[in-house]
């Protein structure tokens, strides 16, 4: 019994440290369904989070990733953020607030983050933040790459809520398509595959 | 739980004075071990289940094509994705009859594998290498599907769409913007639409 129990915990040590953490997200959003198997890869993932009433969200890993894309749009398109704020960007997820709000918002603490209501990150072709901040975060990972301290590249993964409008969805496409970003991942639950149900 | 056995307990129950008590604790694992192997449930499931299943899209490139490839108009099928779980469908734009149907099974399926047949029927099979082994090839429909999401859909319709290409092995197909003649189309559909298949494909190639 105690050779069990040893083997049990161990095994239990052993999931648990290899458990990570759900990242948290700042909006509820609910994936459709589809049949697709494939797992999305280990990687650095790049994630656009579309919320149900449109909102444009945005996450990556790495935190020397984002240090450096956050330096890099401080100095691109000022806005005054101090050495203490461009940390806490590191480490704040997923946000979605226009450029000239970041600030304001990068000064709130965690808890203030989650209840305030934000107005998500513009994503139209007039006024487009979303795309910039892409292609600085994807630039900022190959140079991260050329150093060696990270792996892979960015992986595009976008999810967004199965009852978002889809002209919401269709401004972060356009987006992508803009800045050459042809393939990306959809976020989606599974589903049966009835060619495979049929088959049993 | 735990008992307490005393070495003598054989020898009734006068303990010898003066000779040091000797106690063999014992404990029952069993509850411990059990939850052991719960909590280890529980954290392998949460580590596979928790990884999201992606649906990988490739788009259209932005940079335009000179010449758009040729396509039959025979073998096209657009779907018009509307409002309320609503998909609207046309084959040939030149003499388009609208029709509309829903995303159930025996609706939207039903209509792509008709056509399906019907287009393999006329132009047969096609050979394509096959992504998933190299070096072989695999013989797909010459089928060609538009997908068009009109401002009212959900996000759910496109990928329930995208998800029927799979189930029904659909190997061309495309998601394009909704022009403005089709919108006007689904309102009426008496106004009838006046491109052409290559139109629509030199439309596809320039969409930005």
């Amino acid at each position: 019994m105690t050779a069990m129990c040893d083997v049990a915990f161990l095994l239990l040590t052993f999931f648990m440290l290899t458990a990570k953490m759900k990242p948290q997200e700042p909006v509820a959003v609910d994936t459709p369904s589809s049949i697709s198997e494939t797992k999305l890869p280990d990687a650095g993932t790049l994630t656009v989070l579309v919320d149900k009433d449109g909102r444009v969200f945005l996450d990556m890993a790495g935190q020397h990733t984002r240090l450096a894309l956050i330096k890099d749009m401080n100095t691109q398109y000022p806005m005054g953020l101090t050495e203490e704020e461009q940390l806490k960007f590191t480490i704040a997820g997923a946000f979605g607030v226009p450029r000239n709000q970041l600030k304001q918002w990068l000064d709130l603490n965690p808890t203030e983050r989650a209840q305030v209501q934000v107005p998500g990150m513009p994503a139209d072709s007039t006024n487009n933040e979303l795309g910039p901040w892409i292609h600085n975060a994807r630039l900022a990972q190959f140079h991260m790459k050329q150093e060696g301290k990270v792996s892979d590249e960015y992986v595009i993964v976008v999810k967004a809520d199965k009852d978002t409008p889809y002209p919401a969805v269709q401004k972060v496409i356009n987006t992508l398509i803009d800045i050459n970003v042809n393939k990306f991942n959809l976020i989606t639950s599974q589903e049966a595959d009835p060619n495979k149900t049929e088959a049993l | 739980m735990a008992d307490m056995q005393t070495a003598d307990r054989r020898s009734g129950n006068q303990p010898q004075r003066g000779s040091p008590r000797r106690l063999s604790i014992r404990i029952d694992l069993t509850p411990m071990v059990d939850l052991g192997f719960l909590l280890i449930t529980f954290f392998m499931l949460t580590t596979i289940l928790s990884k999201p299943q992606v649906m990988p899209v490739a788009m259209p490139d932005k940079t335009p094509v000179q010449e758009p490839p040729v396509v039959s108009p025979q073998k096209v099928l657009t779907l018009l994705l509307g409002a309320d779980d609503k998909v609207y469908w046309y084959e040939d734009p030149h003499q388009a009859r609208l029709d509309s149907t829903s995303y159930q099974a025996e609706g939207l399926r039903r209509v792509i594998l008709d056509k399906k047949e019907r287009v393999t029927r006329l132009f047969g099979q096609q050979e394509r290498p096959d992504p998933r082994h190299p070096g072989h090839s695999k013989s797909v429909s010459p089928m060609v599907v538009i997908i068009k999401a009109m401002p009212g859909a959900r996000y759910k319709n496109v990928v329930d769409v995208l998800d029927e290409m799979h189930i029904c092995q659909i190997a061309h197909y495309v998601m394009l913007d909704i022009s403005e003649p089709e919108k006007a189309f689904v309102q009426d559909p008496a106004v009838g639409l006046n491109f052409t298949v290559a139109q629509q494909m030199a439309a596809a190639y320039q969409r930005h």
